[in-house]
């Protein structure tokens, strides 16, 4: 799982802390592929309506609400960080930054609400090295594109799962505004805001692997503290 | 794909606030059309998914940025591999700890980024480029530190507020504290020797005249067994606090904070 010095990839456990994703996915593999897709999609979406979930609903909700809701969280941490860090150095202008500021509004936001409603449960925020992407306009562009896609594909990739009737409502509240973050910076990158008629869905291992495949996700902080005794010139 | 693009923009004014009948009268249309689908009242959004809130981000005047260095690279005068060597960026500090660099600045050469940072060196006030690649993720800081030598105090800023203030003790006149703009690149704590009390900061600052001291003669911030002392001119070239100051700094100082001595 080693993708470098001082990184390591991604993984299902970083989320799925008490393995109801793994099972589903498990349980999935005795199913045909379409149902393994629509099974998936449906795990998705329990993630995303548990985050809009009322406090008593969810304590009603099945355990797989919690991994899916962490899913979800980990996703948003990923974007927040990824506009919040193209917003602080600031190599953005014009319709670019504006898009960076309010998209980066609201994927804090999405943040704030993911962990206000799993408490105790929410996963810790990884370190993130997006490796100069955040620096200048033209690479940003096109990560937020591929940002924006893969949200709005992982979350309708989840909800079918969803069990709670607020939660689906809270998934589908997040996943359009997913969709038009999407066409906006589609919009301001040269291609079709909406290219298809029909959008894939994206099943958690896929969103997963992709994510991967970029390493932006560090999960290690640098080691900054020490216990030695200083060499300092006193 | 401008065809396309005139659809959009066509269904764009459709659908626009300026040609659309007030939210009121859609309410009145939608929602009978609704109920009458289903049966059900529409699910309501908890007050935590209220996605209309924006959360903007926190003071942005000020921050500064910092990124551990995950690979040694040499600092170059321009931002090309084949500009002037300035000095090497190691990946671990004199103390072990992982080794950071502020930047102030950000180019691209060839479709490969390049970042400005000082560096940890002599002379003081060196500064380079260095490949975005040997470098991780970016942290941010809106704390700042100012040492004012003359007068012997320590001040630590805020988003433009003043968070805590000290007497320091400095270098003596033969081993000044060297002045400049530094930044803050480790913590160290748990260790015995009471010389430097409980905590100890390091930064990138090196005394000018201490070349050969273990470690390469690096300017600290930190307590003291001899609180006396403070304030005055009276060590090596680290800034010492009263150990109750320094561990009050303890808790409001993050690494990376850039440190002005002045």
């Amino acid at each position: 799982m080693t993708a470098g010095d001082g990184v390591r990839s991604l993984r299902l456990d970083d989320f799925d802390v008490d393995g109801a994703v793994r099972d589903t996915f498990e349980v999935m593999q005795c199913h045909t592929r379409s149902i393994f897709l629509r099974r998936t999609a449906g795990a998705g979406l329990a993630a995303l309506g548990a985050v809009a979930a009322w406090p008593s609903e969810a304590s009603a909700a099945a355990t797989s609400d919690t991994a899916i809701l962490n899913f979800a969280l980990a996703l948003e941490y990923l974007q927040a960080s990824f506009y919040t860090e193209a917003e602080r150095i600031g190599a953005l202008h014009g319709a670019l930054k504006q898009q960076a500021d309010v998209v980066g509004g609201h994927e804090r936001a999405h943040v704030k609400a993911f962990r206000q409603l799993l408490g105790s449960k929410a996963i810790k925020e990884p370190t993130f090295n997006f490796h100069g992407v955040t620096e200048s306009a033209d690479t940003f562009r096109t990560t937020a594109v591929a940002f924006e896609d893969l949200a709005a594909a992982a979350y309708k990739g989840q909800a079918p799962l969803i069990k709670s009737r607020s939660y689906l409502a809270g998934a589908l509240a997040i996943h359009s505004v997913e969709a038009r973050h999407a066409a906006w910076i589609r919009r301001l990158a040269g291609f079709l805001p909406a290219a298809k008629a029909f959008d894939e869905p994206l099943d958690a291992h896929e969103v997963v692997n992709i994510v991967n495949s970029t390493h932006f996700v560090t999960l290690q902080d640098p080691t900054t503290s020490s216990q030695t005794s200083p060499n300092f010139t006193g | 794909m401008a065809a396309g693009f005139a659809v959009s923009f066509a269904v764009a004014a459709l659908v626009s606030p300026r040609v659309l009948p007030s939210q009121g009268l859609v309410r009145r249309l939608s929602a009978p059309a609704a109920a009458s689908f289903s049966g059900a009242p529409v699910a309501r959004l908890p007050a935590a998914l209220d996605i209309r809130r924006l959360v903007p981000l926190g003071d942005r005047l000020g921050a500064s940025r910092w990124a551990a260095v995950e690979h040694a690279a040499v600092a170059r005068s321009r931002p090309t591999l084949h500009s002037a060597p300035v000095g090497v960026v190691p990946a671990r500090t004199p103390d072990g700890t992982t080794n950071i660099v502020v930047a102030d600045g950000e180019a691209d050469s060839g479709g490969q980024p390049w970042v400005h940072v000082s560096l940890a060196m002599l002379p003081n006030g060196t500064e380079g480029w260095v490949p975005r690649r040997a470098l991780g993720g970016w942290s941010f800081v809106d704390t700042r530190l100012v040492i004012n030598r003359a007068r012997l105090t320590l001040t630590l800023w805020r988003a433009g507020r003043v968070m805590f203030r000290a007497r320091v003790g400095i270098g003596a006149p033969g081993t000044p504290t060297p002045a400049g703009t530094f930044y803050v690149r480790d913590r160290l704590s748990g260790f015995t020797d009471p010389m430097y009390g409980p905590l100890a900061f390091g930064t990138n600052a090196r005394s000018p005249t201490l070349t050969d001291w273990p470690g390469g003669g690096v300017v600290g911030i930190h307590g003291t067994d001899q609180p006396n002392l403070i304030p005055g001119r009276i060590s090596h070239g680290c800034v010492r606090l009263a150990n109750s100051a320094i561990l009050r700094l303890g808790k409001l100082m993050p690494i990376g904070t850039p440190v002005r001595i002045e």
